[in-house]
């Protein structure tokens, strides 16, 4: 996709990132639950998240810890106090008709600023030295809005809108990065880097809908700064930002300045659109919210927080390279995905063949999981597939009971049933031909046949291969790779013996 | 009987205590007052006359089978109508909040509560407090008892005139630029603003957070100090409280176990503010400084360099916190009867909110102007400064003097009307009173005198979470004034 | 100087309906207001940092939930538990 290098179009591109802490109990500022799905409209609310005259907001202690451990995580700095501001706009799902946030350009008040945090760009993006590098402007807490919706369906056909402040006041932690990326390939895989560190923090569960949300924006050639808005999902990050590039370049060739805007992405037609937007950046009136004092934190809530966060992603990558014997690449795709990383663990637990397990896993398994689960915490979504059945499909395939060929077929299978490995490969007769028998049987049958090849590979070994994958033809790849070249080179030593 | 109503809040529990009179009684005549006076004074948005009633009712039952009373047994309160109270409408002195019942009780109704006070009604106020005048209510003007044709102060006005047309024993406002010691003065009653962060905050619907406290008022130094007592101390609903202990007052009686103190105060008069005041008042306080005096006190004459600066830095961050506080009133969760169904957004939010009165959506544009990008440095971070810069000096005063005293107004209360289209005219008569609300010290409003038929009140302010200190300066400017006497309604 | 237009504006992200003859009164007010506060402009406060009240992190609230025992939602505009807004588009 040379769209998207950096060939003198000098794209740039910044991601906002808001996750919802919902490893928390109560809302950011009152004890109204942060499980508020699924609950009837408007059950999750009370004076101080419905905005009710008279209330004061009441900061939520375990929310700046996780807003800290994740700060911490993206290495920030963290200042020795923070402060909350105020966002005024109206909307009628803010209930304050403001947000209270945090915010940097009077100085520096958020949880977090000025961190990096290195990525694994993936194959082929032009960059398989090693990893890249996005600098972390911000780490910000702030309050979640409530949410509409509408009865038609849609905005436009509504003559009303429905409003639940269910979510209102729910702890959001918003990550700002540099504009560090130029590629939206590399950007799909940096969500999924942060989702997994927020997953292993236990301060988000993305399997959640919702719970993260991204915000991007992106210029060419130094123009104007298009922010996207309104897109579900990592993978329509990337499609929208790869949209908007092109859309953007074009403007460029015909030297047509891009305007400076907000654009949604609409998901059905896969283009951004133009739109309407609230208040501008310079309309939003910040000042210190007054009724949160600033927040002493200094080296007791630096202590406090490194206790508290556990093992993070790249540590955990580096541990399945040493204990577990997995190749970088294999640890990468596992860690990406907290989900999956476990899952993994759990596997290891039941059965030692962690090699075999995470091949079973990585190549077989995740080809089996769609497209628009890869990046969620909902990875294994609708597969009844459960640690115990991998653990034993790598059993059998370590031990030679079946090939990996039929460990695929397998797998296939099971996550439609729910059927344990074993039951299936007895059921279908799926175990590996090993006896001496019926495997001579089905080499003497290829050397019948195939009496070319036999002279070829006679003078040339490698040729043996094509013999090989003639028997496995034969057994319908249930032969025993193994067995079954031992036979073939002894037959073939035979017929060498006897003169032509 | 037929004159309980004229009771102070000590006088009132005894009485109900030893079963003197009954609380059901002294309620009646309380209501039977409110009844006879209020059309004149209007100093209510709502009279809760069933409840208070029945409260009283229930009181009398309950000491009948020999139950414990409260430090405030029966006794006839007045709420300001910005301190939420369960199931009794708090309008804010606002159309926008016309039938507006809070689901909650503001810390201090609860407090009030627990120790037997009993409400009688929810006080007239300038809208959303911001006035001094108590002009800006939806509900029509409250009028100063002493002189109806003239404004009671404000904006906590509506308070001030049911404490001193003795509609009620004792009454809550707010201050936050001088909303209470200013209809104190006017209506020669007692109005104490505490420390910031002494009395919880949690139902007290926003004007300015960062300047405004609850407030008692009474009758007397004592009446208003057994309030404070009640309602004072930290509350883990507002995160502006502050862990100190709750001022002792103990049970009202601030010279108890004090005297020695009282002898040794030391009280220094800001020059500049009592310069900067009409003739009659300035008169007043320096009686009042002379009284303290005689009373052993030592007396010096103080300045105070960052005064000239005080009123622009109040208004700065009071219209910047309220033009956002206000912004919550769209009329989707609660207000007035508007269906949504139809309107466009912004058109709804815009239409319904066109239901502020003027002296509201002045602020609002004032403090949406000084928070615009490219001002806050200009006029909002200036202000915090200059706040920062009157702490300080007020700090070091404080290390010479145990009390300072100013005037609480710098004019005599004027005819309703005179000021209302000159809003900047109105400002500069907070003067005064908006140093203590920057500085977050605690400041009060006694009755020190008389001119033209109108009680003055000296201002007497003190370091943070000095009120004891600042009270027993009170109650010497009390006793020698000589000033109890009650209006003729 | 405080313009009209000026005015207009904060009207506009204040959502505050104005007639034209509020917006010349609030004009000539807010004028005059504003000239006011610029006496901050004649004071030195290079050296002054403002202060804010500061708690520590542990004195925040506990992280525990707890229904709110009734509706605080008082409007009377509701449809299936929603509150009902006004149009979007
Ligand atoms: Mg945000
Ligand atoms: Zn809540």
């Amino acid at each position: 996709m040379a769209a998207a290098r950096n060939d003198g179009w000098m794209v740039k591109i910044g991601l906002e990132i808001h996750c919802q802490l919902t490893g928390l109990k109560s809302k950011l500022f009152c004890q109204c639950s942060s499980d508020y799905r699924g609950m009837e409209p408007n059950a999750n609310t009370c004076p101080v998240c419905a905005g009710l005259p008279g209330t004061l907001p009441l900061l939520n202690e375990k929310a700046v810890e996780l807003a800290g451990m994740i700060s911490l995580a993206f290495g920030c700095k963290i200042p020795d106090r923070i402060m909350f501001y105020r966002k005024n706009y109206f909307y009628p799902d803010l209930p304050k008709d403001f947000q209270i946030t945090q915010y940097n350009a009077y100085g520096v008040s958020s949880i977090g600023a000025e961190g990096k945090l290195e990525y694994i760009p993936g194959a082929g993006s032009g960059a398989d030295t090693g990893g890249k590098t996005a600098r972390i402007r911000r780490v910000q807490l702030e309050e979640d809005p409530g949410r509409l919706v509408y009865e038609t369906g849609s905005m436009e056909s509504s003559p009303f809108a429905l409003i639940d402040y269910n979510r209102a006041g729910m702890p959001l932690v918003e990550i700002v990065t540099e504009p560090d990326f130029i590629d939206p390939r590399d950007v799909r895989i940096f969500l999924n880097k942060i989702t997994s560190i927020v997953e292993h923090l236990g301060a988000c569960d993305t399997s959640l809908e919702g719970s993260v949300r991204c915000d991007a924006n992106v210029s060419v050639r130094g123009g104007n700064r298009v922010e996207i808005k309104n897109v579900s999902s990592f993978k329509e990050v990337e499609k929208a930002l790869t949209y908007e590039i092109a859309r953007q370049k074009a403007k460029s060739d015909r030297e047509i300045q891009v305007r400076s805007e907000t654009r949604h992405w609409d998901d059905a037609r896969k283009v951004t659109k133009e739109s309407r937007t609230k208040e501008e950046e310079q309309d939003y009136r910040y000042f210190p919210e007054p009724d949160i004092p600033s927040i002493a934190l200094g080296q007791e809530f630096l202590s406090a927080i490194q206790s508290l966060t556990p093992e993070l992603p790249d540590d955990r990558k580096a541990r399945f390279v040493s204990s577990y014997g997995l190749s970088p690449h294999v640890a990468q795709v596992l860690i990406d995905n907290k989900q999956l990383a476990d899952f993994f663990e759990s596997c290891a637990k039941i059965n030692r063949s962690p090699k075999e397990i995470a091949n079973l896993i990585v190549t077989d398994l995740m080809g089996l999981v769609g497209d628009d689960k890869k990046d969620s915490g909902a990875i294994f979504a609708g597969l009844k597939i459960r640690p115990a059945h991998i653990a034993e499909l790598a059993g059998l395939v370590d031990r030679g009971v079946i090939n990996r060929n039929t460990a695929k077929q397998i797998l296939g299978q099971i996550v439609k049933t729910g059927e344990m490995p074993s039951e299936v490969a007895n059921k279908t007769g799926a175990s590996m031909i090993q006896d001496a028998d019926s495997l001579s049987k089905a080499v003497q049958e290829v050397f019948r046949s195939e009496q070319a090849a036999v002279q070829d590979a006679k003078k040339n070994p490698n040729a043996s291969n094509f013999l090989l994958g003639k028997v496995m033809q034969l057994t319908k790849g249930r032969a025993s790779p193994k067995a079954a070249l031992e036979l073939i080179n002894k037959k073939l030593k035979e017929e060498q013996a006897r003169p032509d | 009987m037929g004159d309980l109503y004229r009771l102070t809040a000590s006088q009132i529990t005894s009485g109900v205590r030893n079963r003197d009179f009954s609380a059901e009684e002294y309620i009646c005549e309380i209501l039977d007052r409110i009844e006879k006076v209020e059309p004149k004074v209007n100093a209510f948005v709502t009279v809760n006359k069933e409840q208070a009633l029945n409260q009283a009712r229930i009181l009398d039952r309950w000491i009948r089978d020999g139950g414990n009373v409260g430090p405030l047994a029966g006794v006839a309160v007045s709420i300001k109508d910005n301190i939420c109270t369960k199931g009794i409408r708090t309008t804010c002195g606002s159309n926008m909040l016309r039938e507006y019942v809070p689901p909650y009780d503001a810390t201090v109704v609860t407090k009030l509560q627990n120790s037997g006070a009993i409400i009688v009604g929810k006080t007239n106020l300038d809208e959303f407090a911001m006035g001094s005048t108590t002009e800006f209510s939806a509900y029509g003007p409250t009028r100063n008892p002493w002189d109806i044709s003239r404004v009671p102060g404000g904006s906590s006005g509506g308070s001030a005139a049911s404490v001193a047309a003795q509609e009620c024993a004792v009454s809550l406002g707010s201050d936050t630029g001088g909303s209470v010691r200013c209809p104190a003065s006017f209506c020669s009653i007692v109005g104490i603003k505490p420390t910031y962060g002494l009395v919880s905050r949690y139902g007290l619907v926003s004007y300015a957070n960062s300047l405004e406290q609850i407030s008692p008022m009474g009758r007397t130094v004592s009446d208003a100090a057994l309030v404070l007592d009640l309602i004072s101390g930290p509350d883990e609903k507002d995160h502006t409280t502050t862990a100190t202990p709750a001022i002792r007052t103990t049970g009202g009686d601030i010279g108890t176990g004090a005297d020695a103190d009282k002898r040794g105060l030391r009280v220094g008069l800001i020059k500049e503010l009592t310069a900067g005041a009409d003739a009659e008042v300035s008169r007043i306080v320096y009686g009042a400084f002379d009284l303290l005096s005689s009373h052993d006190c030592s007396c010096t004459e103080v300045s105070l360099n960052a005064v000239d600066y005080a009123l622009a830095s109040y208004y700065t961050i009071a219209t910047a916190e309220a033009s956002s506080n206000l912004a919550r009133y769209d009329n989707l969760r609660y207000g007035f009867d508007m269906d949504p169904e139809g309107y466009e957004w912004n058109t709804y939010f815009a239409k319904a909110r066109s239901n502020f009165g003027p002296e509201a959506k002045r602020r609002i544009i004032v403090g949406s102007y000084v928070l615009s990008s490219g001002y806050y440095g200009k006029y909002y971070l200036k202000a915090q400064k200059v706040r920062a810069l009157l702490k300080q000096e007020l700090k070091s005063l404080y290390k010479d003097y145990d009390v300072l005293i100013a005037p609480t107004m710098p004019i005599l209360p004027f005819k309703i009307g005179e000021r209302v289209e000159d809003p900047l005219k109105m400002y500069l008569a907070d003067v005064d009173t908006v140093i203590a609300n920057l500085a977050g010290i605690p400041a009060m409003s006694v009755p020190a005198g008389f001119s033209a038929g109108f009680g003055v009140g000296v201002q007497i302010m003190a370091d943070e979470f000095k009120e004891q200190t600042m009270l027993q300066a009170a109650q010497i400017v009390e006793s020698g004034a000589g000033v109890n006497r009650s209006p003729d309604l | 100087m405080v313009t009209k237009e000026q005015v207009k504006h904060l009207g506009w992200l204040s959502r505050l309906e104005l007639s034209d003859q509020e917006l010349d009164r609030y004009t000539a007010q807010i004028e005059e207001i504003i000239r006011y506060l610029d006496k901050l402009d004649s004071i030195p406060l290079e050296d002054i940092e403002p202060i804010y009240i500061t708690k520590k992190f542990t004195d925040l609230r506990k992280d525990k939930a707890e229904l709110f025992s009734s509706n605080p939602l008082g409007t009377k505009y509701r449809k299936n538990g929603f509150v009902k807004g006004p149009r979007m588009a």
